[in-house]
């Protein structure tokens, strides 16, 4: 996810476009009782793979609920994954990295060979075989199921800052004045990684998203009652059959925006960081 | 060298040997009945000492371990164990469908290292004017749209409405070995995998090239007056080959996990496709496979990217790794 830094001249103003788009979408999401204009558990058994109208803004799918309502009670657990599975990326990413960071250079190579071992295997290859092993029940399991599969590339770049600060005076102050690691790591190191860490976090949080709705897709994610851009998205095989575009389309484009707008922040964010640091 | 290598080797060995062991647990901690999987609803009418007595000779009741080592010395002599769901040895059907993945894989990884150079030459060449932002803000959109989405998208257009392609499979029927027609299978999967994996590529290659661009011996060039382009061309570009070579290492698995996520869109005959079935199905057995060929294609990969870059960079045998 990194290396993903435009040029210098194209993202110097602040994303207005990109935040004031991704609060729409949010707020959207929070106040989607407010919002929807029909139940999105319900089925309209009468108005089955009706085109967007009057009555259904974004039509119905193949099972008759309403899009309209469903996007935004769907994009609570959409965003949710991805907030959860990026705040656990974040948690494992930066304790390893640490660790790893400050542990003397045998330990750390060895921590460093585990941890291009585990990133290896693709991530897509692995959450298979856990969704296999332990098939996501909710939110709450899909957001973990995902952060331990991707913190790999966070931890990375924290043990590299890391190494850099470690032997500053104030770490080593802290240390000779009986700081704990704990105590170190949490008042000296994380301050100094925050930074990329928060940019890292928000590529995390769309990363998440976008593995949530592709094993939905394939049919191992959330169990249907669980609405999810994804879940609705796993109607997509269904809806080519019938060639009703709406149910692929328009979920889709809710997904890719938000992608887009996180990312568009993200940028801004690592390019103010860069300019402080530079 | 030999030595270097013969100790890389090692290493390989070691990572595939704790890889099989990694999802060998993995797979014993799966829900359900192993012997459901084995007999099917056959299970159903055993009396409970039948079902013993088969747990018992399938070694199900030995320790964590003994299951292991069984499995690794049926697995050293080519037999990795019955797939559940097609009834056949799991190396039997994989070979049957890797030659598809390998197809589509390759393709796609020669296609994109060639365009992801190109078009970080055209960046670095147009370095902050327009061209070099429109594609970096093209590049950026097509990375973030989800290829599963793309590709359904796409047949969507261009199968169903336009009726111009395929939307599925590899071939037609009995076409099997017309290369015409698996040419036309392959023109949207390859899309996908391109659209998604391209600009990641292009993005690192094009800064590294900026990267070079600024260092003395570019500057002598310009001084010189070497333009712009033979620049790139003849100077950077040969400075950045190792960077370019790991990062195609590197990107194996980014890759083979594309594959998967391309060949279960358009229902390709391929192993991705056959990873997402196996862990739909709880097809253990066929899944571990799977994993560890993939694990064995990113461990060689790397090992023969740090041979080969060794071979064409003689500053890697004295830093070591190249840093990203």
């Amino acid at each position: 996810m990194r290396g993903m830094v435009e040029n210098g001249k194209l993202v110097k103003r602040k994303p207005v476009l990109a935040m004031s788009v991704l609060l729409v979408i949010v707020a959207g999401c929070l106040g989607a009782p407010m919002i929807a204009n029909h139940d999105p558990a319900g089925f309209y058994l009468e108005a089955l793979n009706q085109p967007p109208n009057r009555e259904f803004y974004f039509g119905t799918d193949s099972l008759g609920r309403d899009l309209f309502s469903v996007m935004f009670y769907g994009g609570r657990i959409s965003l949710g994954i991805g907030i959860l599975a990026a705040v656990i990326m974040a948690i494992l990413g930066v304790i390893y990295g640490c660790v790893s960071g400050t542990a003397n250079d045998k330990v750390d190579s060895v921590m460093m060979r585990i941890m291009e071992f585990c990133g290896s295997i693709p991530s897509i290859l692995m959450m298979l075989i856990l969704t296999a092993v332990v098939p996501a029940a909710n939110m709450m399991s899909m957001s973990v199921m995902i952060g331990i599969t991707g913190w790999f590339s966070l931890a990375r770049m924290v043990r590299s800052e890391i190494r850099q600060i470690r032997h500053s005076e104030y770490v080593l102050y802290a240390r000779a004045t009986g700081g704990g690691f704990f105590y170190v790591m949490v008042y000296h190191l994380v301050p100094n990684c925050l930074p990329a860490v928060m940019f890292a976090m928000l590529s995390n949080v769309s990363m998440a998203i976008t593995m949530e709705s592709t094993l939905s897709f394939l049919g191992l994610g959330l169990p249907p009652d669980q609405l999810s851009w994804g879940s609705m998205l796993s109607l997509a095989n269904r809806a080519l059959i019938r060639n009703t575009w709406w149910v692929i389309v328009i979920p889709g484009l809710f997904l890719v925006v938000t992608l887009l707008c996180i990312t568009d922040i993200g940028n801004y964010i690592q390019k103010e960081v860069g300019q402080r640091k530079g | 060298m030999p030595k270097k290598i013969a100790k890389k080797l090692i290493w390989l060995i070691l990572e595939m040997f704790l890889l099989s062991i990694l999802v060998f647990y993995l797979a014993r901690q799966a829900p359900g009945d192993p012997l459901q999987s084995f007999y099917g609803d056959a299970m159903e009418s055993m009396t409970e000492v039948e079902r013993e007595a088969a747990r018992e000779r399938l070694g199900l009741n030995d320790g964590f371990f003994v299951q292991y080592v069984r499995w690794f010395i049926h697995a050293l002599q080519g037999d990795f164990g019955l797939s559940y769901q097609y009834k056949m040895p799991v190396l039997a059907v994989m070979k049957s469908r890797i030659g598809n993945t390998l197809l589509l894989g390759g393709i796609a990884y020669i296609l994109i290292f060639v365009l992801a150079t190109m078009l970080a030459i055209v960046c670095a060449f147009y370095e902050g004017r327009l061209p070099d932002r429109l594609i970096c803000r093209i590049g950026t959109i097509f990375y973030y749209i989800p290829g599963f989405w793309l590709g359904v998208v796409l047949v969507l257009v261009f199968s169903i409405n336009l009726r111009w392609l395929p939307s599925s499979g590899a071939y037609d029927v009995g076409m099997q070995k017309n290369l015409g027609n698996r040419i036309w299978h392959l023109i949207l999967p390859l899309t996908v995998m391109i659209a998604s994996h391209l600009w990641y590529y292009a993005c690192m290659i094009r800064n590294k090239l900026l990267d070079e661009m600024q260092k003395d011996y570019a500057l002598f060039a310009r001084a010189k007056g070497c333009s712009r382009i033979e620049i790139l061309w003849k100077h950077c570009l040969r400075n950045v080959m190792p960077a370019i070579v790991n990062l195609m290492a590197i990107s194996i698995s980014h890759i083979t996990g594309g594959t998967v996520v391309a060949e279960a869109v358009f229902n390709y005959p391929g192993v991705g496709n056959l990873a997402v079935e196996s862990a739909k199905y709880h097809d253990y057995n066929l899944l571990m496979v799977n994993v560890l060929l993939t694990g064995l294609m990113v461990f060689v990969g790397g090992f023969v990217a740090q041979i080969v870059n060794e071979k064409i960079d003689p500053r890697i045998k004295e830093t070591g790794v190249i840093k990203w």
